[in-house]
């Protein structure tokens, strides 16, 4: 019976609450919504569906279902229990992995099945499992980090083929305890027996140079490893006294070239060196890392002064962008000058700067305006209204959503994750798409919770913390979800920096706000942060070096003046401004007055204003304005006073709008070339200077866009209930109204829906390729027409089927939605 | 949350509000490894750099005391990455020790072997070091400690200077406390001077800087040689030496361009030092072959490259460098630290102010039209003229008049850097004119008769800038600086600061020529002087001669 179909009735069988945890546990299976049990089986025999599940197991887990799908084979049936699993696996018990099995087979990840032939039927209590058919695809070539076997070696590696069988001989002659051979799979099966016991290992390794044992510890976890000249000539009879590791296991096949540059370690030797097992290291409590301590006090010092200083700096930036838009470059991000200029307003190294506009960005402080493609500041932004723990909340709550992760900005663009470099093949640039990773919410949501797991385990007595850091997180991750760790471990360093940043981290342990974070407790972090976070001051200290100091936060109103009329130095919680005649020429631009600038000045400060500031601010606002602009469209000169005053004082040139700036200079509103006229038409013969006038231009504005305060829901790690009960009514119903949904024989099942057939038509299509039978297939051609075909596929990937045409004998690559349905046409081929 | 007075920046420097109830407290406690930077009225601002952790480790703090200052007197959370960064380069400090060997002389010893690894591998260390005895030790050459300290420095791996001083020839030398006593910050001074072995005291003009000499001569009782940097400030050191220690006449040797006399106390000028004939110095002799068991600096940081070559030779002898300020034009405070030793005291002039021990002062800044003819000549000279054209101004010249009209009872100096506006100002008060080319005698005369109060105004050149003591002048005109040189303008103020025997503040005007070059260079200047808490008033020159 089909797996699928199987799996189906399975399904159906289940409790509620079982299903329910099913839902919980792969909640892509209900997203969205399956008609019936046939689809639900469909969709959890999937590829991607799978891996999504493999994702959420924990080591032990893991190892549980790699083991039972090494010592399995979904196309015979041939089943394990968890009394034989417990053998291959060290450390383990028959009811811990049985245990587990259940687990497994609740995510129906593997299912019961019928004892392999040749079993009794033995006691309830072994119960035969067999992995989901697409496992094998999910898992990889390497299960459990073992290699392939001797035999499969010798089939897919012609050129190991051929020296299989001159290997197993020169070995055989030497005086090994080895068979002889005289075809490779011959030579194969011999390898395979001399190396398949630990102590047969041990002993054939007690002649092995130095270092052998250290060069196969680095194939512990992984058969593959990169070895220059893989392919070299190397062979027992011609090796020397001084041989070394590698040629000495390669001349006995202990190692096997798969490329120039690629060995593998096959599955025999491997087992063998874990003592005769799969898994050797099977634990199911996780590692726990040993931790370094800080001081609570030290801890909440970092926190706080990170966040005043992260507010403080994106006000700063929100100020800077207000004033000048960021322009962007074509190949998108904000270039390297742009970022420059930015890094010195806000008087940081321009990685810092970066990291802080990507955190602006992605809280929807700054927005990409279309129209003129930079960067602004959007008019009424309600973030620089709220009070700062809010503030505070905005941007955490934006940066656990966000899947942009600034702390990329500035590292070397040639990210692992990605693989291609970024434009220019330099250090990736802000805003730019190379620093966006579609998984950034879910790798931080799960860091926060490891960095609180941990910090609950370790205990903190008297007003410590423990430090923790990206090796123990990573370790934890590898144990808890090792199909993610991968993800984690590129993201990682940068998620903590990113953390730090936010107060979430401080001196390296978890503070008490990245704790509440990490539950999903906003409103306490909310509550501890309102409590320590100073009020705002309404004053300034003003100094006869022409300076004013805020000794701590200051009103943001308050700054944004000040701003106008000094400059900002230094960097930290108090803000220092100094005054120069440049600054209040920059207040009196922006409208201010003299008497405007002191008056503010005195009230704002807590001290009387110093002579030499009050000086500065008289005499550059006395000679303010000593030029003046205006609007002119052309200017009419003459000699003739008189006859200018007649132009102005007459009726007759109203409409030019004239007005006079010099006794012999007159301003018109109209161009020159109107003027002209006018002036013709008046009987006057002006000249007319063609010099270029200034080109006006014109500018759209755009409608504010709705800058909302981001809310942040938690990445979805199991799906709303009301979805699931949803789920299970449509289940149940069609369940009691069609009984027993499926029957029929056939792969392309008449009475399913698309999602089934199209599952079951790959399951078969999948079983004929590992199995190499022909098949019979109806194709629609680019016509519409259906084609019977019989071919061999060959393989399947991207939506694409590649097959064998034996009539044509050619290959052919086909898509996968072009086929109808697909029937077992030939026998097994050998 | 705490109320503390501090606010550490994360730029590292370290605000201090004076008007809090713990100022005084913090201050102190962080006078140790954070440099004083700016002291205006409100709001200090003091530094953290390595040279002044080094300083602090030096002087046995460690990094765990810092970080505890640090937090305990802050108002807001410490930036936490400038608390791992003090922990990472105070932890720099002593991983390198110079200590001596008695079988191989001076030895550079660690307990960090990868350090001295790295060390041994610099370049420009390779050829001062000789064999390697084992992984941890290696042989220094003895000439070389000044110059290896100096490098070990640049590459950020200070060394702790275990290897002690010699004591020179020892020669009674005691303080004549006689209708004076030594101020209590001239003792602690000289204390922190004398326990730390070698190092730099900074105190204001008029300050008594002298006296913290002969304060260290006294505990050392040993033969001193004292660098200065002038015949005249040679004359002074002697005569003020022979006022306040039991030092007689003949034990008192000048060594300068016209005497050459070498005694247990000498004191040499820098440019007789730095004298070069056939490319060699012929006068350096006089450091090194004698046993001197201190060497005072004064005015170090006007120290030339030569002397700093010299001085790297003489790290077995205690060196003492006084200055009122640690402001070297050229950017060279590292080698002052490296050469002649760690800052050792330091206070802010308003402090020796509010206790009566210099004058308070009073700066004013008269801005000056330049008239319409000047201006347009201005305005059309090349840009090397400019500064002169406009410091040189005619209009000042009547300001100048104005000025010493109002304050006609005062003995009153007029400073300024171009001899030619000198003659004529001093043409036109009827006033002698002091300048490069004066000679010493006359100088000599012509500053008696200004102490005596028979001349009642003195024009001086920047001849007159350093280590003169006119304390009965009250009242100084600047008619021109030189450029923006900030420590300058520091000395010349300094000229006023001596005590008024009657308590008077004394008077700092400075003339600048308005919306030009010297506007500009005097707002540069007047900035440190800002910054030491000497707030320029600024007055219209029409206001001048109003009074008050």
């Amino acid at each position: 019976m089909s797996l699928i179909r199987a799996l189906s009735k399975d399904l159906a069988a289940r409790t509620d609450d079982s299903l329910r945890a099913l839902f919980a546990a792969r909640p892509d299976l209900i997203s969205p919504g399956v008609p019936d049990f046939a689809a639900l089986a469909a969709r959890a025999s999937a590829r991607v569906s799978v891996q999504r599940a493999l994702e959420r197991l924990n080591r032990p887990q893991m190892q549980v279902l790699e083991t039972l799908h090494l010592c399995t084979n979904t196309d015979t049936g041939h089943s394990a229990s968890a009394a034989g699993l417990r053998k291959l696996i060290t450390g383990s018990t028959a009811a811990t992995v049985d245990g587990i099995l259940a687990t497994l087979q609740e995510m129906a990840l593997v299912h019961r099945a019928a004892p392999p032939s040749g079993t009794a039927a033995g006691p309830a209590k072994h119960r035969f499992y067999l992995p989901v058919g697409s496992l094998k695809d999910v898992v990889g070539i390497y299960p459990a980090g073992l290699g392939r076997s001797y035999t499969e070696l010798v089939r897919l590696q012609p050129a190991f083929a051929q020296r299989a069988v001159q290997l197993v001989s020169e070995l055989h002659r030497s005086g090994a305890d080895i068979h002889d051979a005289t075809t490779p799979m011959e030579a194969a099966l011999a390898l395979q027996h001399w190396t398949s016991s630990p102590e047969g290992l041990h002993h054939i390794l007690a002649g092995a140079p130095a270092r052998t044992t250290a060069l196969l510890a680095r194939f512990r976890n992984w058969a593959m490893g990169a070895v220059p000249q893989a392919q070299r000539k190397a062979s027992i009879t011609t090796e020397g006294a001084d041989v070394g590791p590698v040629d000495w296991l390669l001349a006995r096949g202990l190692l096997v070239p798969l490329d120039a540059a690629h060995v593998e370690l096959p599955h025999s030797v491997g087992t063998s060196l874990r003592g005769g097992v799969v898994i050797d290291d099977f634990s199911l409590t996780p590692p726990r890392p040993e931790l370094g301590r800080t001081t609570a006090a030290l801890r909440r010092n970092a926190a706080l002064s990170a966040i005043s200083e992260t507010l403080r700096l994106v006000g700063e930036l929100l100020h800077a962008v207000g004033e000048q838009p960021l322009a962007t470059l074509r190949s998108g991000g904000v270039g390297v000058r742009e970022t420059r200029r930015l890094s010195e307003v806000l008087r940081l190294d321009q990685t810092r700067a970066g990291v802080l506009l990507e955190l602006c960005a992605l809280a929807g402080l700054i927005r990409l305006d279309v129209d003129t493609s930079s960067w602004v500041r959007p008019a009424d932004l309600e973030w620089l209204l709220v009070p700062r723990q809010e503030q505070w909340l905005w941007l955490v709550n934006a940066w656990l959503a966000s899947e942009r992760v600034p702390s990329l900005v500035g590292q070397p663009g040639a990210g692992p994750a990605t693989g291609h470099r970024a434009p220019g093949g330099g250090a990736i640039v802000a805003l730019s798409a190379e620093a966006q990773r579609p998984d950034a919410p879910v790798v931080r949501k799960r860091i926060l919770e490891i960095l609180k797991e941990l910090t609950d385990e370790a205990g903190a007595p008297d007003g410590t913390a423990p430090v923790l850091d990206a090796v123990a997180v990573l370790q934890r991750a590898e144990w808890s979800q090792p199909r993610m760790a991968r993800r984690f471990s590129s993201l990682i360093r940068g998620v903590l920096a990113e953390a730090e940043l936010l107060g979430l981290v401080g001196s390296g342990a978890l503070t008490q706000l990245g704790s509440a974070v990490a539950a999903d407790q906003q409103d306490d972090a909310l509550d501890i942060l309102g409590e320590h976070l100073p009020a705002a001051l309404n004053h300034v200290l003003l100094q006869a070096d022409l300076t004013a100091v805020a000794p701590g936060y200051l009103a943001p109103a308050l700054t944004e003046q000040l701003l106008l009329m000094a400059d900002a130095e230094g960097q930290g919680p108090a803000g220092i401004y100094r005054f120069s005649a440049g600054s209040i020429r920059r207040a009196l631009d922006n409208g201010f007055d003299a008497a405007g600038l002191l008056a503010f000045l005195r009230e704002h400060s807590a001290t009387a204003v110093p002579q030499p500031l009050e000086y500065l601010v008289a005499d550059t606002a006395s000679r303010h304005g000593r030029l003046q602009v205006g609007p002119a469209a052309s200017f009419i000169q003459s000699d003739d006073e008189a006859a200018l005053q007649e132009l102005l004082s007459g009726p007759r040139a109203v409409a030019l709008g004239l007005a006079r700036i010099a006794p012999t200079v007159l301003v018109a509103s109209v161009a020159p070339r109107e003027a002209a006229q006018a002036l013709r038409s008046l009987g006057l013969s002006p000249a007319v200077d063609n010099g270029d006038g200034p080109a006006l231009r014109l500018r759209r504005t755009t409608a504010p866009q709705e800058n909302g305060r981001p809310v942040y829901s938690a990445p979805r790690t199991a799906p709303p209930a009301e979805d699931v009960e949803a789920q299970l009514a449509v289940l149940r119903q069609v369940g009691a109204a069609v009984g027993n949904g499926t029957s029929g024989a056939g792969a392309s099942g008449n009475g399913h829906s698309g999602e089934v057939a199209t599952q079951l038509g790959l399951e078969a299509l999948q079983r004929a390729i590992r199995l190499k039978q022909k098949i019979s297939m109806n194709v629609v051609d680019s016509l519409g027409n259906a084609n019977l075909e019989i071919v061999v596929p060959l393989s399947v990937s991207g939506g694409r089927v590649r097959v064998f045409d034996p009539a044509r004998e050619t290959e052919r690559v086909l898509s996968v939605h072009r086929i109808i349905d697909i029937e077992a046409a030939g026998e097994l081929r050998q | 949350m705490n109320d503390g007075p501090l606010i550490v920046q994360s730029d590292k420097t370290i605000l201090l509000e004076v008007d809090h109830e713990l100022a005084t407290e913090a201050r102190h406690a962080i006078a140790p490894f954070a440099e004083l930077e700016r002291a205006p009225e409100h709001v200090h601002s003091y530094r953290l750099t390595p040279l002044g952790l080094w300083n602090a480790r030096a002087a046995g703090l460690d990094a765990e005391r810092v970080l505890d200052t640090l937090l305990k007197y802050s108002r807001f959370p410490v930036p936490h990455s400038l608390l791992v960064d003090v922990a990472e380069t105070m932890s720099r400090y002593g991983r390198l020790r110079l200590e001596k060997d008695p079988q191989h002389g001076l030895v550079m010893r660690t307990d960090d072997y990868p350090v001295l690894e790295e060390v041994i591998r610099a370049k420009k260390i390779q050829p001062l070091l000789g064999p390697r005895i084992d992984g941890e030790t290696v042989v220094v050459h003895a000439s070389q400690r000044g110059q290896l300290k100096q490098l070990l420095l640049k590459i950020g791996w200070p060394a702790e200077d275990l290897a002690g001083y010699v004591d020179g020839t020892p020669h009674l030398i005691a303080l004549k406390e006689e209708g004076w006593q030594l101020r209590p910050y001239q003792q602690q001074a000289s204390e922190n001077f004398w326990s730390g072995g070698s190092g730099v005291v900074v105190l204001p003009c008029g300050a008594g800087k002298t006296i913290v000499g002969a304060a260290a001569m006294a505990t050392g009782c040993t033969t001193t040689l004292i660098l200065v940097t002038n015949t005249v400030a040679a004359r002074q050191w002697k005569d003020e030496l022979l006022k306040r220690t039991t030092l007689t006449e003949d034990e008192i040797g000048e060594y300068s361009g016209a005497v050459k006399e070498v005694r247990p106390v000498t004191i040499a000028t820098y440019q007789v030092l730095t004298l070069k004939r056939g490319g060699l110095y012929p006068h350096l002799e006089l450091v090194d072959g004698h046993d001197w068991g201190l060497i005072i600096y004064d005015e170090v940081h006007l120290l030339p490259a030569p002397i700093f070559r010299m001085t790297a030779d003489l790290q077995a002898r205690r060196r003492l460098g006084l200055t009122a300020t640690l402001v070297r034009e050229d950017g060279r405070e590292g080698e002052v630290f490296s050469l002649i030793g760690p800052k050792r005291y330091d206070a802010p002039w308003k402090d020796i102010e509010s206790q009566g021990y210099i004058a308070p002062a009073d700066c004013v800044e008269v801005r000056v039209d330049l008239p319409h003819d000047e201006r347009v000549a201005y305005a059309m000279a090349e840009d090397a003229d400019k500064y002169r054209l406009c410091s040189t101004s005619e209009s000042k010249t009547l300001v100048v008049e104005r000025l010493v009209e109002k304050h006609r009872d005062e003995q009153l100096l007029v400073i300024g850097q171009y001899i030619d506006q000198l003659d004529e100002i001093g043409e036109r008060l009827a006033a002698p004119v002091i300048k490069g080319d004066t000679t010493v005698k006359e100088r000599q005369k012509l500053f008696d008769a200004f102490r005596a109060g028979e001349v009642r105004t003195l024009v001086v050149s920047k001849v007159a800038n350093f280590s003169i003591d006119l304390p009965e002048a009250s009242v100084a005109i600047q008619v021109s600086g030189s450029f923006g040189s900030r420590q300058e303008e520091a000395q010349r103020l300094g000229r006023l600061l001596r005590p008024k025997k009657d308590g008077r503040a004394a008077r700092f005007y400075s003339l600048v020529a308005r919306d030009t070059l010297d506007q500009e260079f005097a707002a540069k200047r007047q900035r440190f002087l800002a910054e030491q808490g000497y707030a320029y008033r600024i007055l219209d020159a029409k206001d001048a001669d109003r009074p008050g």
